[in-house]
Order: C-alpha cells, then structure tokens, then sequence
C-alpha cells in the first residue's frame, strides 16, 4: 500500500486535567470521505481541528503528505476548512469571499483568480451569484459558499465541522448526494465530523467511531454496521436487539432463541456487562400464517406495531425472553399488517447474530 | 399612575436641559422669567471670545487623544476578555471597570495626588488626557465586549485557514467586522471627556478645557446667558454623537446578521 496522505501518530491532548484525545492513531488514505463520528464531546472535533492546525497536541506527531506538520500553523498546512457555522465573511461580497484564500497568490492575475472563483461558485450551483452581499444568503447558500471557498484553493484535504447539523432535514439529504458527487468530481480527501450516524454511513468510504477520546472501531460503513467490534458500537450504530445469553464453550444459548455453535456466528465483539447475543432488526423475519422456512424458527407475542407507509415496525417478545425485540418488515402490497397480541413465529440466522461478552 | 410617575421622572431630568436653549436666546443678561424677547447675540459673542477659542481648542485635543488611547486600550482588554482565559481575568477586568463606579472627585483628588506628589509632574493637559484615558477606558471596553461577543471565533479562524497571517486576519476580518463598535466607542469616549469637569478641574495647569472655562464664567453674571448658548450648543453636538454613535453599532449588527447582545444605550 502507498503511504496515506495523513498519518496521526500517539496524539494526545489534555486541556488542562481534561484528557481531550488518548493516544489516537490514524491513517487516512489519498481520495477517500473519511468520517469521524461519535456522541458530542468523544474529541472528534478536536482531532479535526488537530489535523487543521487550530489545536496544539500535548503529544504525537501529525504527518501530511509525508511532511511532520504537528507544529505547523493552519495557514500554512494543506488543509481547508467548513467550519459549522460556516464563518462567511458578512462584510463582503460572495465572489470575495471565495476569493479570499487565493488574496496570496501572486502567481495568479486578477483574471486568472477571477475565473476560478467563477469556476468553484458553478462547481457548488451558486454561478451568477459572485456579487451578491454574503450576509444576505440563506443557510443552504452559506454552506455552498463556505465549500467553495475552501475548494477554490484545492487543498489536498477538505475538513468539513458537522456543516450539515443546521440544515433542516430535506436539505441536508440533498446536500449529502452534493457532498458525494462533489468529492468524486475533484477528488480531494474529505474529512467529516458528525454525530449523525446515518450520515456518516450514507457519505463515507470508512468510518472512525470514537468514544471519549479514543477511536473504538475504524471500518467500511457495511463493516461497522455488520461486524461492530463492542457493545457501545454496535448501539451507537443504527439498531440492535440484545438477548442475555450463556457461552459454554463453544455453545451459546440466547433466551428466546435457544442453542447456537460460536462458528456459526456473523461474529464476536466485547461488552463490559453480561454476554449477549445481537442482531439487526432487518435480519429477521416474521412468518405469516401458513408461511415455510427451512431456517431456525422462534416463537414470540407481538406486543407493538409501528407502521411507516413502506415499512412496519413489530416490537415482538420472544418466549423465554423478558424484553421485546424490533423487528423491521418491508411492507408487500395485499398482505395484511400483524396485529398486536398476535401469536408469531419468527425466522432467523444464526450467520446474521454477533456475541458479544 | 405609573404613566404619570414616568412623565415627573423625564421632566425632572430633562427639564432644566429644556431650560437652556430658553435662556441662550433670551434678550436679557438675567435669568429669570418673564422673558424679555429674541436674540442671537449671545451666540454671536461666542464666535469673537479668543479665550473660549483656546479653551474649545483644548478640549477638543484632550478629547480626541484620550478617545483613541481608551479605544485602543479598551481593543486589546476586550479582546482578551471575550477569546482568552487566564488567571485572575475577572479581578483584572473589575478594576479596569471600576472607576465606571468610583466618585470623580475621588479619582481626581487621588491622580493629583499621584501627579504632583509621586512623579513631581506639571500639570498640563497631558496630565488631563491621562486621567480622561482612565475613566474612557471602561465605556470603551463595554462597548467593545458586546462587539467582539458577537463576532464569531471561526470567522478569525477561517481567515488563517484561508492562508492570511493573524496580523492581516485583524486588519482584514476583525477590524472590518468590529468596526461598528469602535466608532461607537470613540464617540462615547470622545464626548465624555469634552464633558468631564471634575477630573479636568483638579488636573488643569494653565490651560482650561471648556467645562472647567466655562465654570470661570460663571463668576461673571453678564455673560451667563453666553454661557447658556455655547451650553445649547454643546447639548446639540453631544446627543447627535451618541445617537450617532449608537445607530452605527447597531447597523453594523444587522449587516453582520446577528443579535444585539448589549451595547451602551
């Protein structure tokens, strides 16, 4: 493998007693949308603002490109910045704005810099809009802005602070597929902050999960929704149900699902409490009447129904079992909706559950 | 009742400032009523007085020194107070304000004091400005902290971001953006001092400012009315500053799109 474009060695960070980031490694490839996610204050942004050059580090070094960075000052690394407020200058004009970065820049005239921030407001959808007054914009405008003026000086890393979290919800779909079709078109390495673990799996190449200052799983999207390597994971991301179970030897006996061999399983994964056995709402199925399956069958109550238009939600609870497990259906045209109180069997896959102890 | 207790409370403070213009154009060296009909003579014995002259000159210059240097000090406190923490802030900044507080005879009698006595200085108006500096300082450093509370940290970060150094992010993107205030601030400054008599009283050498010439006037019954139109003028000029001053700031908060967190008036 070549080397990566950022490499993050032993970073530690304490502000004042206050252990920010304990000991993070990390390589981050040429080209890839890179997230970092987890709950607000695990240090994701802090590391962000590590790689960006806005935080000292107490210790560990910071390589970009293949150069020791760690002491270098934010205007003279390759890296840009979104920030989440997206900090559009209010006092000038949006063609100034996008202008800003390319002000040092003697090697370019003035219409040389001008085409290219023609070229980077077109690249975000905002041509004609160069002199417009910045304090003028709507949310969704700022944030266009704010993409090209960090794009317009081609930096070899974009860093993006939560820049979808004050969008409402349509448009922070919409600004996601933009995200992604504007990484692949300049292929720059885009490093994105979010607490929203939906938008981190929708957006990124690879995942850093982290928790309290520590990066607890790095993997592909699939990956780290399949195969969570802990407990804390596994629930941060997306939905699981968990069932007390026993291991002896290689034998584990879930409540409500009964008796399982450990090579069986998807996969294995730590938890500070009681073992457990874990899988996804979508990995199951419950049977209509009359309905066949030559897998593994449990019996269970449905105690709740959820229905969402394309999808019902069963909250079921397993015999054997105290707590009820969710399961997700894909609603079929014709078929009737489960009835609460209703007595159901459930197929499941001893290949779709994960240990976790 | 209480529309009635306001309307006492407003006269009695602006009453006597209506009183003023009254008397600047009445045609009589007495104070007193009945008037006695029009005149604009008392304004045009302002324009030949060359004592006046000189005290106006004065005024002007201790006002506009110590205006910059409280606005400059008062740049750098409130900078530091809204971006940085260090140990003892808090008691630093209160004794910045305090003389906010502090009774002016107190602060004039004791710079005196320390004038004369400590650094066996002259009195001159330099002395003056010092002391104006002192009691400006905390009206800027008010006004500044508004403005840099609502100017956001990522806005100085961006710039660096975007390859400018932090001397030309200040010049580039702090200034422009608290601008607003400073102006605020320097007419504030700049009016208090041209008003403040106390402290200019104790720390003239010989070179009046205008308050403390106009006060030697008073001895002299015959040019009281004088002293009522270059007063009416002086009521004039001060509340178009701070008007001024204050629909400066808040245009500057509107064009920054953000909200009015304080500010002086």
């Amino acid at each position: 493998m070549t080397e990566p474009l950022i490499r993050l060695q032993g970073i530690q960070k304490y502000y004042g007693d206050y252990h920010a980031l304990r000991g993070v490694d990390l390589d981050i490839r040429a080209g890839e949308f890179f997230s970092l996610l987890g709950p607000s204050g695990c240090g994701k942004t802090t590391l962000l603002r590590v790689i960006a050059g806005f935080e000292g580090v107490t210790e560990g070094t910071v390589m970009i490109g293949g150069t020791d960075m760690t002491r270098l000052s934010p205007n003279r690394r390759p890296t840009n910045m979104v920030f989440q407020s997206y900090a559009i200058f209010p006092h000038l004009t949006v063609a100034q704005n996008v202008g800003f970065g390319l002000r040092k820049r003697s090697d370019l005239n003035r219409q040389a810099k001008d085409t290219l921030v023609d070229d980077a407001l077109d690249m975000v959808g905002l041509d004609g809009y160069g002199k417009r007054a910045a304090h003028a914009l709507s949310g969704g405008q700022r944030q266009r802005v704010a993409l090209a003026r960090a794009l317009v000086l081609r930096p070899k890393v974009l860093l993006l602070d939560e820049p979808l979290s004050a969008l409402d919800r349509k448009m922070r779909e919409q600004m996601q597929v933009e995200l992604i079709r504007l990484q692949r078109q300049v292929g720059i390495t885009f490093i994105l902050v979010t607490h929203d673990q939906e938008e981190a799996l929708v957006m990124s190449d690879r995942i850093a999960v982290m928790f309290e200052g520590e990066i607890a799983q790095l993997a592909e999207a699939e990956a780290l929704y399949r195969r969570p390597v802990s407990r804390r994971v596994a629930e941060f991301i997306g939905v699981m149900n968990f069932l007390p179970a026993t291991v002896d030897g290689d034998v584990v006996d879930a409540a409500g699902l009964g008796k399982m061999v450990v090579q069986d399983l998807q996969s294995t994964a730590t938890t500070a409490g009681d073992p457990m056995v874990g899988f996804r709402p979508e990995t199951a199925t419950l049977l209509f009447p009359g309905q066949q399956t030559e897998g593994r069958v449990a019996e269970g109550r449905v105690v709740e129904v959820v229905y969402y238009g394309d999808m019902t939600y069963y909250d079921v609870t397993l015999d054997g079992a105290e707590k009820p497990v969710r399961i997700s259906m894909r609603n079929v045209f014709g078929r009737p909706v489960l009835d609460i109180g209703t007595q159901a069997r459930l197929a499941w896959s001893p290949g779709a559950i994960t240990l976790f102890r | 009742m209480l529309r009635v207790y306001v309307i006492a409370f407003l006269a009695f403070l602006y009453a006597p400032i209506v009183l003023l213009p009254l008397f600047a154009f009445n045609d009589s060296t007495v104070i007193a009523f009945p008037l006695s009909g029009v005149t604009t003579k008392w304004f045009a014995e302002l324009w030949t007085n060359k004592e006046l002259h000189k005290a106006l000159g004065n005024s002007l210059f201790v006002a506009g020194i110590s205006s910059v240097l409280a606005v400059v000090l008062g740049l750098a406190a409130a900078r530091a107070n809204v971006r940085y923490r260090f140990p003892g802030k808090a008691a630093a900044l209160g004794l910045i304000m305090l003389p906010l507080v502090l009774p002016e005879i107190i602060v004039a009698t004791s710079l005196l004091v320390v004038a004369v006595r400590f650094f066996g200085w002259n009195l001159s108006l330099w002395t003056v400005i010092a002391a104006h500096v002192l009691i400006c300082t905390p009206f800027a450093i008010a006004i500044l902290n508004a403005s840099f509370q609502s100017l956001d940290p990522s806005m100085e970060e961006a710039s660096i971001d975007l390859g400018e150094t932090r001397l030309s992010t200040f010049r580039l993107v702090t200034l422009p953006l608290v601008m607003p205030g400073i102006v605020a601030a320097l007419l504030i400054s700049f009016t208090i001092s041209l008003d403040e008599f106390i402290i200019a009283f104790f720390l003239t050498g010989s070179d009046p400012t205008l308050p403390v010439y106009i006060w030697s006037l008073l001895r002299f019954p015959r040019l009281i009315p004088v002293v009522m139109a270059l007063g009416t003028i002086l009521v004039i000029i001060s509340i178009l500053m701070l008007t001024f001053a204050e629909w400066n700031r808040r245009r500057g908060l509107a064009r920054a799109g953000v909200k009015d967190t304080g500010g002086f008036l």
